[in-house]
């Protein structure tokens, strides 16, 4: 018999159930662990709003001052505002208090090095390490630190981002930007940068209080109320965060949910604009980023799927401009981490210096659709059929660093074994909508009839 | 083997040895469980580890399913008047008390506002080693820790329950040393308020403890040089939770522990006769006081749940121990070191009588106290061998807590500590050179 999964160990952090198996114990032992890890220096914690997010919050608090470090508490804020504190205040390791996309009842703990970026599969395997072997450092007495709760990291987050980008150019009308935070991390501080960058807000969703008005991830099927209220206001585009803030997704000022994946492709638009070099996204990503870094004659790196595997390509090829098809906008000059905020300033300065509007931008550029599909495959059977897929599409060209990537010349697929559940993932993109739904049902086909 | 005392008064330890920040976390839970959910009041004192186990402590609770208002730094005292004022069911005190400052524990207090008697001690301990604890989904967790303030509340008490104007007339002088602890946060402005002039030394909450915040004669060398320095009419001793009170007569004599209780006992019976609770370690001072007032002295086990439920059932007008906590029912069934220095100081006002003619008229008795520490697995064994001998030598055995007999010269209690992995030997008799000898005899008769 399997047991209804609650929690999830790995080296993407620490996931589980409130009020199941994500017990204060558990917390409070792997930020010990962690603490351990990091060696007793200043640690940043920021969560975002989920009604467990005090206990999660106090449980770790206690493991990581036990080890001898001292605790910077951000309070409710973005993830990424809490990488950007870790490298700001040149602390040893943050950690974020957040299950992003999950649902209501999953909390989690993601741990980020000095670097500011999340650990990387070594630097999280000794974690765990230390947490199994149980050893922590233990301190008592004058070698016991404090906490420091500091108020106001989000407007250093915003002052970064102004700083780097400026606000947007006076001479254009000004734009009328509705915002959906799915009441997240977001709420507060997504209103706050957009009427900094010199837009109107239109709020939607921003009461930061735990409760999730819509699915969190921004894909286009949650994003009805915000579409319809970018038509009632007639506004010039439509942003959706998901709970912590690090993935971002469009409307068009038409009400039209863009396709998350084309927030990386705008972002780049932009940023190749004004300045040029390397991109770097992931395999599954869509070939329109591609396509814009050709426009500007810049080279494309595309990773195993990832944010730690991007960010490492980004590091190692000095790229100017990263991210993911998920909403996952990545701009090393401002954070090196998935940041909605980031996002949001590189599209409005694209539309305000453009003069363009969302679905003009989108008109000059070939336009792709992805389809995306799933189906139950134990761990044990993905080999197989990965072979079969390699044997039975070898006269196309294949990248097979994650899963199988098939490239045709109208189109291509990727098939991939996930990392956390019993399942299979093929993903395709093609000019049509039909002509991708075709490759995913092909391979899910040849799929059932492997052995 | 590091110390670390599980046990019915609750959980004390070592921070950065035996005392984890998940044993505080399990605790709590245990704790919340144990309650059923409800309000929970939290305090702490000024240690250093205060923070990490306060942050332990919030995580367990709201786990729990607990609302939970914290008061911040304050003695444990005030947080167990708060539980009634704010219909709170229970409260845990982050505290110490007189251990030193590298120690911490967890005091489990019910929604009267008292500690659980041993019974319900062991209740919570069961919930604890079964380890199965109350679990708020996301939709009944509470999101915030509350807070409120218990000091202005608790020294509302204490005006009313004495005379707070006879005291402010009298603009008597007083020295205090808060030992950087809790009281830091009350005393001195308390005394300014009820008139006195107020000495304060070590009442710096955010400064190390400057001695240990155990108030006897060796830890009140500076407040002895204050009183004398500053004339000061009396001189109080806190330890760092407001539960012992130590005391520096206006001569500028520090007096032990013992006379704490002494001294109170006698400005309460003179004032009002019946029955005084103390336990069976403390000094017989109290029952020469006793029987001059014509009132009765009640012995229990040592612990203050042991002094709550004797007042209760003997209706009694004072309680307290040798260790220098002080109960006045008045105020409530608990330790509380500022009810203590108010029924000390509403007496100096109303009768004008010196501190140092009162411990005058007082029987002086020689009180010793000896530690054995004994390894954690031998502390029982080690008290059935003194039983043993003492059953052998055909002497009557008070076995309420420990060990107690009674010689021709004095008596000798043997007993372990509720706190720490030692064998406690108290021993008294009239004159000092007597209770050298009761001491060497009962030394005599425990093997480690």
């Amino acid at each position: 018999m399997r047991a209804i999964p609650t929690l999830k160990i790995s080296i993407s952090g620490v996931r589980g159930v409130v009020g199941q198996s994500l017990t204060p114990k558990l917390l409070t032992q792997f930020a010990q662990a962690f603490g351990t890890h990091t060696g007793s220096g200043t640690i940043v914690i920021g969560r975002d709003p989920r009604t467990s997010g005090e206990m999660v919050k106090h449980a770790v608090i206690a493991g990581v001052l036990s080890t001898g470090s001292r605790v910077i508490d951000i309070g409710i804020c973005p993830v990424p505002t809490v990488q950007l504190q870790v490298r700001h205040r040149r602390a040893q390791g943050g950690i974020a208090i957040t299950a992003s996309h999950n649902p209501a009842e999953w909390n989690a703990l993601k741990f980020i090095s000095s670097t500011g970026l999340f650990l990387d599969a070594g630097q999280a395997r000794e974690l765990l390490d230390i947490y199994h072997q149980g050893e922590y450092t233990k301190v008592g007495g004058a070698e016991l630190r404090t906490v420091e709760e500091v108020e106001g990291a989000t407007d250093l987050h915003i002052k970064s981002i102004l700083d780097t980008l400026g606000p947007l150019p006076k001479s254009h009308k000004k734009l009328r930007v509705v915002l959906d935070s799915c009441n997240g991390a977001g709420s507060l501080v997504g209103p706050k940068l957009i009427e900094a960058l010199g837009a109107e807000v239109i709020e939607l969703n921003t009461t930061p209080d735990g409760s999730f008005p819509r699915p969190a991830e921004p894909l286009a099927e949650n994003l009805g109320d915000l579409c319809r209220t970018v038509k009632e206001h007639q506004a010039d585009i439509g942003f959706a965060q998901d709970m912590d803030a690090d993935r971002l997704a469009i409307v068009s000022s038409q009400g039209e949910a863009i396709g998350e994946d084309y927030t990386l492709v705008l972002a780049t638009l932009y940023v190749l604009g004004r300045e040029k070099g390397p991109v770097v996204a992931n395999l599954s990503t869509t070939t329109a980023v591609a396509d814009v870094a050709k426009k500007f004659d810049c080279p494309v790196f595309l990773t195993k799927i990832g944010e730690v595997n991007v960010t490492d390509a980004m590091q190692q090829q000095h790229a100017v401009i990263g991210g993911e098809g998920n909403g996952g906008v990545i701009y090393p000059r401002i954070n090196f981490a998935r940041d909605s905020l980031v996002g949001i300033a590189l599209v409005l300065h694209l539309l305000a210096e453009s003069g363009k509007s969302v679905t003009q931008l989108l008109e000059d550029l070939p336009r792709y659709s992805m389809v995306k599909d799933k189906m139950s495959c134990a761990s044990d059977r993905i080999p197989a059929v990965l072979r079969m897929v390699r044997q039975e599409f070898a006269t196309f060209q294949m990248d097979t660093r994650d899963g199988v990537k098939v490239i045709m010349p109208d189109g291509w697929f990727l098939v991939r074994g996930s990392n956390t559940e019993p399942i299979i993932r093929v993903v395709a993109e093609a000019k049509s909508e039909d002509r991708a739904r075709n490759l995913v049902d092909d391979v899910l086909g040849r799929i059932c009839f492997t052995g | 083997m590091k110390p670390l005392k599980i046990g019915i008064t609750g959980v004390r330890g070592i921070v950065g040895e035996t005392f984890t920040p998940e044993l505080a976390v399990e605790f709590a839970e245990s704790f919340g469980t144990y309650l059923d959910r409800g309000r929970i009041l939290i305090c702490r004192d000024t240690r250093p580890s205060g923070p990490m186990i306060r942050s332990a402590v919030l995580a367990g609770l709201l786990a729990a399913g607990c609302e939970v208002v914290d008061l911040g730094v304050c003695p444990t005292p005030s947080m167990q008047l708060a539980v009634k004022w704010l219909k709170a069911d229970g409260g845990i005190a982050i505290t110490a008390g007189h251990n030193p400052w590298q120690w911490n524990a967890l005091k489990f207090v019910r929604s009267d506002g008292l500690y659980l008697n041993s019974t319900q001690g062991e209740e919570l301990l069961d919930i604890f080693h079964q380890g199965e604890f109350a679990k708020a989904g996301w939709d009944t967790i509470k999101q915030v820790v509350q807070t409120a303030d218990a000091i202005e509340e608790h020294v509302k008490v204490l005006h009313e329950s004495f005379a707070a104007d006879a005291i402010r007339s009298k603009n008597l002088t007083v020295a205090v040393d808060c030992c950087n602890g809790a009281c830091s946060f009350v005393s001195p402005a308390w005394l300014a308020k009820l008139g006195c002039e107020v000495l304060a030394v070590n009442d710096n909450p955010s400064a190390p403890f400057p001695h240990a915040p155990e108030p006897k004669p060796e830890t009140m060398a500076q407040l002895r040089a204050v009183v004398k320095a500053g004339r000061a009419a009396i001189g109080f001793a806190h330890d760092a939770d407001g539960e012992r009170l130590g005391i520096v007569s206006d001569l500028g004599e520090p007096l032990s522990e013992e006379m704490t209780l002494a001294i109170a006992a006698e400005i309460r019976l003179r004032k009002k006769t019946g029955s005084v609770v103390t336990n069976v370690s403390t000094s017989s001072a109290v029952d020469i006081i006793a029987a001059r007032h014509g009132g009765t002295v009640v012995r229990t086990p040592v612990g203050q749940a042991y002094i709550s439920e004797g007042l209760i059932e003997h209706n009694g007008v004072l309680g307290g121990e040798g260790s220098g906590g002080i109960t006045v029912p008045e105020v409530h069934l608990t330790h509380d070191s500022l009810a203590a220095i108010a029924l000390i100081l509403e007496h100096m006002a109303q009768t004008g009588e010196r501190i140092s003619e009162l411990v005058g008229g007082l029987p002086r008795l020689t009180t010793l106290k000896h530690n054995v520490t004994v390894e954690p697995h031998r502390l029982y064994s080690v008290l059935q061998e003194f039983r043993a001998a003492m059953e052998q030598e055909r002497l009557e055995i008070d076995s309420a807590d420990g060990i107690k007999v009674t010689l021709p010269d004095g008596w000798v209690h043997v007993r372990a500590s509720n706190t720490e992995s030692m064998i406690r030997i108290i021993v008294e008799a009239a004159e000092e050179a007597a209770a050298r000898n009761l001491l060497d005899w009962a030394r005599d008769r425990i093997k480690r």
